[in-house]
């Protein structure tokens, strides 16, 4: 066929779903993120801890296996139970922090300090999609890390105990599945929020660690010179501390209980950080930028 | 026709050049340090113990430790506020983004090379930025504190005030932790200028840092003596209660504790110069 004859055409192939077509971003961010051997080392020591759990729960009930070690299940001096999963989700969510420190301070800012946003909002993809899609990075990666091994440690250890377990245990599986998701989604939007903004990786790694950092001081501060519960709404970590406790049905160990505020305001306080975040995002992620 | 010699222009030697370098590159980083967007972050941190303490005066009747019905019990809110806010969050992380940006900051904004092209000695630099880090530093961080002590002050009245300060302790107090703030800044100042030099990536050790710090109420009397937070602690007029963990160690005299810290910042901003003095550029790694 002549050159001349080659006119534009439609293509006619099939194209991706609509809803899915955030999911190239996650693939091709993954390849960069696992090129990175110190990356890949902790990713694989993230799952150290959950090997442990693994090997208590098996020796908890195997009687055959202590006995090789001399040992008895009265010997074994913890249960499973709720604090046990408590420790564990409260390590795992720990390793995720540290993840998010060195994946999410480049997810956004590079394409910003390249001007390379009009490129991905040119093609059929919004701004929602690309930041769920940056977003999902940090979803995706933790969620392997949190409540996918987690739940199915739930499972073995129900499958090991019997169906009485699983039934007076059931609200265990719950509060893994929402403290996991309550920090992936908000370290996820603060991730890309200082990302967006601050442009300097090393800054916004620093930030991520001073948002959980410096309200510690503040917080307290605030408690007991005004002698309220407010303070600690404004620390994150106690705030997702605290609802952990409250999912996993323990005493609160980290603040005395006047220092305690009441659930629906742990979950409010996390949902205005939030919508702080998503506002950030929405005022950086745009298609053009006027550089006064 | 005669050529005439033209002499060139004389810049001056030694110290009276290096004064006037010092005095240009100050101009340009005050300048820098208040006015640029990076400077917004630390005017918010500095603003929360006045503001703190600004709410303790609004709401004093009420409050349990009220500054009106019980002012002793306020020196030791305060003296706590000092140093678990102001010492250990507002100056520790103020110090470590105005130095770490002294030179990092350059790096990022790719402007490092016109001071390296530039006919300055780069000691003459380190010392430029420092002090500039050092007086924006200085001026923020002592205005928090002489704000938290205004609203401290604030609900007793203006004659018991009077009265407390040139009759009683009130201005030793005053001075004591003004002059501790403007420590503070001169150490940690010192300290992460130095971490932004030599490490391309100083979150880890300035992490590292801040861990050290907060844990040196736990430390053994020997390695409480490598921070900078026991130094202050010695000199601070109303002591601190460091809680049933702390292992007590011996308070530091002023006199070594003052001379000590700026020994030790001299020595700093020495490993910074001969740090410099090898640095190259490469704003592709950033």
């Amino acid at each position: 066929m002549a050159v001349y004859q080659h006119t534009y055409q439609h293509y006619a192939g099939v194209t991706t779903p609509l809803w899915s077509r955030f999911l190239i971003l996650p693939r091709y961010a993954f390849q960069g993120v696992f090129q990175s051997k110190l990356f890949t080392g902790l990713f694989a020591i993230c799952f150290a801890p959950l090997l442990v759990m693994t090997i208590l729960i098996y020796f908890k009930h195997n009687t055959t296996a202590l006995a090789a070690f001399g040992l008895s299940v009265s010997d074994i001096g913890f249960n499973i139970n709720g604090f046990f999963f408590r420790v564990f989700t409260n390590i795992q969510t720990g390793f995720g922090f540290l993840l998010t420190v060195i994946v999410g301070p480049v997810l956004i800012s590079r394409d910003l300090s390249n001007n390379a946003l009009p490129l991905y909002l040119c093609r059929p993809l919004t701004r929602t999609d690309y930041v769920i899609g940056k977003m999902s990075v940090i979803g995706f990666l933790l969620s392997l890390i949190t409540w996918v091994p987690l739940l199915l440690l739930f499972f073995f250890e129900a499958y090991l105990e019997g169906a009485s377990w699983w039934w007076e245990n059931l609200f265990i599986a719950r509060a893994v599945l929402v403290v996991s998701w309550a920090h992936i989604i908000l370290l996820a939007l603060l991730a890309t929020a200082l990302s967006a903004w601050l442009k300097w990786r090393i800054a916004a790694s620093g930030a991520l660690f001073a948002v959980f950092t410096i309200p510690t001081p503040i917080s307290i501060m605030v408690n007991e010179m005004f002698s309220t519960n407010l303070g600690t709404l404004i620390h994150p970590s106690f705030v997702l501390n605290l609802l952990m406790d409250k999912l996993f049905r323990l005493e609160s160990g980290m603040l005395p209980d006047w220092m305690v505020p009441p659930t629906w305001s742990l979950w409010a306080s996390l949902i205005v950080l939030a919508l702080i975040c998503v506002g950030l995002l929405s005022l950086k992620v745009r298609a053009y930028e006027v550089v006064k | 026709m005669n050529a005439v010699a033209i002499e060139a222009p004389t810049l001056g030697s030694g110290w009276s050049l290096w004064r006037r370098q010092i005095a240009g590159i100050l101009r340009l980083e005050i300048k820098k340090n208040f006015l640029s967007k990076r400077a917004l972050p630390m005017y918010l941190l500095a603003a929360i113990p006045v503001v703190i303490m600004m709410m303790l005066a609004l709401f004093d009747r009420g409050m349990r430790r009220g500054v009106r019905t019980n002012f002793a019990e306020a020196m030791i809110v305060f003296s706590n506020l000092h140093e678990g806010l102001i010492l250990r969050t507002v100056i520790f992380f103020g110090c470590a983004w105005i130095f770490m940006n002294l030179f990092r900051g350059e790096v990022v904004d790719k402007s490092l090379h016109y001071y390296f092209l530039s006919a300055v000695k780069r000691e003459v630099l380190v010392v430029g930025k420092y002090l500039s880090g050092l007086i924006a530093s200085c001026t923020l961080f002592l205005l928090t504190t002489a704000g938290a002590l205004f609203f401290l002050y604030l609900p007793r009245g203006v004659q018991a005030n009077l009265d407390y300060i040139f009759n009683g302790p009130g201005w030793a107090q005053i001075t004591d932790y003004l002059g501790i703030t403007i420590l503070a800044c001169v150490g940690y100042g010192a300290l992460f200028m130095v971490i932004g030099l030599f490490f391309r990536n100083p979150i880890i050790p300035a992490l590292f840092v801040y861990g050290w710090e907060w844990l040196n109420f736990l430390l053994p009397p020997m390695l409480k003596k490598i921070s900078i937070i026991h130094y202050l602690h010695s000199l601070v007029p109303v002591p601190v209660n460091e809680g049933p963990l702390a292992i007590i160690g011996e308070p530091t005299p002023q006199w070594i504790a003052i001379t000590g810290m700026l020994i030790v910042t001299a020595i700093v901003l020495f490993l910074a110069s001969m740090r410099i003095r090898r640095m190259e550029i490469h704003y592709g790694g950033e």
